[in-house]
């Protein structure tokens, strides 16, 4: 028995399937592949999958990562890749099965790009807004946990985010606290702009990387 | 287009992966290359019409002809509806993203009254005209099946064609028949006319009703020579050789039955009175061991799905229950697929087969016996005996369960308070069985709950010409039960009197309740089977305002000889049939069911099915 990871994109149609969606589509395609994969022992047996970091509803995910056991040693890891890309739907795709080097809890931060738009004020105003909210002392949003609603400030955390304007959006790349300690979700900062210039923002996101406390990328 | 309107709103709505479409075997055709697209509209949310097995069905049946491509249509919930019409989108299939008004066929099933709402707010939704006469061009044909078209009526003004019966053959002779007249030019009406010609097509345009003064029907005539007066059913005889998909869309988001679903069975031969499917898919068709066999595990192999429920209306009354769960059990086990049986019946509980079912959850046992005492049993012909109940019960404790979950109507014919409060008393006689168990699970308390629906008088049904008791009775009846309960380890509740109170009214309505809908649909009426929506009281506005009792519909008797708004469709079973059975009921009479003795009810012209098996008796 080893262990692999599954790295594959959620885009298209699957990225507005949630976290729990996405395990049950995943454990489907690997029963209908066939593939030799460890299952659990429990009253409901099913396929042992793990995800390193669960993707918010409606992002789009160039670099997702899933593990999971194989029965079989000599399987080739290509295989996997081929036989698990028959069978998931529109929007998932498996770019590479690897060998784990990093541990999932090692998992520190994520990169992150934004497209955000507005059909409320043109692409120069929204992004002149956007500008001085992150040059203000402090931007304070509210931030759900497990003990309800705090407000917290993420001024911190855009600091060295990078950005520029096109024709109809604005793109923003920043890196943000990931992993099991905290999480900082980058709609907290398109929430802070609604809020503050009652706007409707649309944002398009993707999470583009996923690093661990050293800074490097998860592998 | 309406994919970047939507990309806007779908993160505002909850669950958008119901509206995106791109699951797994969903088919995707070029528009160009087919003649006729069909959208198949299911009038509730994506998770509910997802789960329906005759959709399924249909969708890869027309989607097997080249020149055909059907795809999927479901209601958008509240949520979506509400940012659909800001943001001026309008209705959408899935596959394609096209509205449906750029559709030849708009077809809806009708598995409930209630969802008749949803069906009008769906044109509304997607720009079609709600009325049959606003639509004059060749297109848009709007078209409905399923158990409800068998009282087509309430909805005639809306719907083109209904089809009457099993759709696998004749929605194909219809679409085929719309591609030669979309090809020579012909009008709607010709088509329509046409259409009528093919066994199992009712088209209401080309007929006329007449009123007495009392309200009730005085004529029903067709409108035009050749027009059939009486619409026969289909039946699909051979179930072996009927199309069954090897492959389902496996959606993306969870529904309410996730699973792969094998038909086992059509029809049951239980005859229950008050029960609309047991008569509409008379005689009960068999698919053979080796058919399921195969057809489950195509299934299966291309879904990928775990879990295949063997689906009928009484599945242990499926002739070779126990060689086709071994059947199925030589490769289910190997690859890891567990089966489930729904709608087991009291008597048809055998270890044998719990054995075989893993997924009976050791959690709860459902059952059925509908009513509280024998007497009440024996008027509606569910022919459950209390002693069968108890030790079902029994075995299942004794099996290690510890919660009975029982299902009863009121408001049944005949019915009085001493019926009601049988119900709590089996209740009670349930508890101490398990007590009586020796080897019950110990440490564990039982736990029952009783579930009562109200009764809903339904067409062709010996009951057909019964009153439904008033809300008022059912909230009486209701409280009997309540009153009666001495334990806590039973609990009640009941469904909603004024939900069935409307289904009963739209159940049995006429051609006037037309008026009704499109009013409802003005005021933006929708799921209404859903009690987030349903307003009992907007309903009595609407009625109120078009001038219609729906007391009339809902709790009248209705005398025997009294024309019948569903009269001129025909089921096989024969009125004299209903009425002989209404009549026994009166006389606390049962009837034995179809393999134990024929009670010649008229299916038998089908010339198959179970009217011609060998019965035990006569071997």
């Amino acid at each position: 028995m080893k262990n692999v990871r599954v790295w594959f994109k959620k885009d298209d149609e699957c990225r507005y399937i949630s976290h729990l969606d996405l395990n049950r589509v995943m454990i489907r395609a690997i029963q209908k592949s066939r593939l030799p994969v460890w299952r659990t022992e429990g009253f409901n047996v099913h396929p042992y999958i793990t995800f390193s970091l669960p993707l918010s509803l409606g992002f789009r995910g160039e670099r997702e990562s899933m593990d999971m056991r194989i029965l079989d040693d000599k399987l080739k890891l290509d295989v996997i890749k081929v036989e698990l890309n028959k069978c998931l739907p529109h929007g998932l795709e498996v770019f590479d099965v690897t060998e784990p080097k990093i541990k999932s809890g090692a998992i520190n931060s994520a990169k992150f790009k934004m497209r955000l738009s507005t059909d409320d004020i043109s692409v120069e105003e929204l992004y002149s807004k956007f500008q001085e909210i992150l040059s203000s002392d402090e931007i304070l949003v509210d931030k759900k946990t497990k003990k309800g609603i705090k407000k917290i400030d993420i001024k911190e955390y855009f600091k060295d985010a990078k950005h520029y304007d096109t024709d109809h959006d604005i793109v923003v790349r920043v890196t943000l606290p990931a992993g099991s300690t905290t999480n900082i979700n980058p709609t907290l900062l398109v929430n802070a702009l609604q809020e503050k210039y009652a706007i409707e923002v649309y944002y398009d996101i993707t999470r583009v990387d996923v690093f661990d406390t050293e800074g490097r990328p998860f592998e | 287009m309406i994919k970047s309107k939507l990309e806007k709103i779908l993160l505002k709505v909850q669950k958008p992966g119901k509206y995106v479409g791109g699951e797994l075997n969903a088919v995707i055709k070029n528009k160009d290359e087919v003649d006729v697209r069909f959208a198949f509209c299911f009038p509730d949310t994506y998770e509910i019409g997802m789960s329906h097995l005759g959709m399924k069905i249909l969708y890869s049946l027309f989607n097997s002809k080249p020149y055909i491509w059907c795809e999927r249509v479901f209601a958008p919930w509240i949520d979506m509806e509400e940012q659909m019409v800001k943001n001026d989108i309008p209705l959408y299939a899935l596959e394609s993203m096209d509205p449906i008004s750029e559709f030849d066929f708009i077809g809806f099933t009708l598995q409930y009254e209630l969802s008749y709402t949803n069906v009008l707010n769906m044109l509304k939704l997607g720009n079609v005209p709600l009325k049959s006469s606003e639509r004059t061009e060749l297109k848009n044909i709007v078209v409905a099946g399923g158990p409800c078209a068998c009282n087509p009526e309430p909805i005639a003004d809306i719907v083109d064609i209904f089809f009457i019966g099993d759709g696998e053959e004749v929605d194909l002779e219809v679409i085929e028949l719309f591609r030669e007249c979309k090809k020579s030019g012909k009008s709607k009406e010709e088509f329509l006319y046409l259409a009528s010609q093919i066994k199992g097509v009712y088209v209401p345009a080309l007929y006329d009703v007449t009123y007495n003064e009392d309200g009730t029907i005085k004529s029903f005539t067709s409108k035009r020579e050749g027009v059939p007066e009486k619409i026969e059913k289909r039946v699909m005889m051979d179930m072996d050789k009927s199309y069954y998909p090897d492959n389902f869309v496996v959606p993306n988001v969870e529904i309410v039955h996730d699973r792969a679903v094998e038909e086992i069975f059509r029809g049951c031969i239980r005859g229950c009175r008050f029960c609309q499917a047991g008569f509409l898919y008379r005689p009960v068709r068999e698919k053979s061991v080796d058919c399921i066999n195969e057809q489950c595990h195509a299934l299966c192999r291309n879904t990928g799905y775990d879990e295949i429920s063997l689906s009928s209306l009484s599945s242990s009354d499926y002739t070779q229950i126990v060689p086709l769960l071994e059947k199925l059990s030589e490769w289910s086990v190997d690859e890891n697929v567990s089966l489930s049986l729904p709608s087991l019946r009291v008597d048809g509980f055998s270890e044998d087969i719990l054995s075989k079912i893993k997924s009976v959850r050791k959690s709860g046992l459902t059952f059925a016996p509908e009513a509280g005492t024998q007497r009440l049993r024996d008027v509606i012909n569910k022919n459950v005996k209390e002693d069968e109940l108890l030790d079902t019960c029994l075995v299942a404790f004794d099996g290690g369960y510890s919660t009975v979950k029982l299902y009863f109507m009121i408001g049944l014919p005949t019915e009085t308070l001493d019926d009601v409060k049988g119900i709590a008393e089996l209740g009670q006689k349930v508890v101490n069985t398990f007590y009586k168990a020796e080897n019950r699970p110990k440490g564990k308390g039982v736990r029952v709950t009783l579930s009562s629906s109200s009764f809903v008088p339904k067409p062709f049904t010996p009951f057909q010409w019964e009153p439904q008791d008033s809300i008022e009775t059912i909230h009486t009846k209701q409280a009997h039960i309540r009153e009666n309960l001495t334990t806590k380890k039973i609990s009640y509740n009941y469904h909603d009197a004024d939900t069935s109170f409307m289904e009963a009214v739209f159940a049995r309505g006429d051609r006037k309740l037309n008026e009704v809908l499109i009013k409802a649909c003005e005021k933006g009426m929708h799921f209404d089977g859903w009690s987030d929506c349903f307003s009992l009281k907007k309903w009595l506005e609407v009625f109120d305002e078009c001038g219609i009792d729906p007391h009339f519909y809902a709790n009248r008797r209705r005398s025997f000889d009294e024309i019948l708004p569903w009269d001129h469709i025909d089921y096989s079973v024969t009125k004299e049939f209903l009425i002989n059975e209404c009549k026994k009921a009166y006389e606390n009479e049962t009837t034995p069911h179809c393999r134990e003795k024929c009670s010649n009810c008229g299916a038998m012209k089908h010339k198959g099915g179970v009217c011609f098996e060998k019965r035990s008796c006569m071997v």
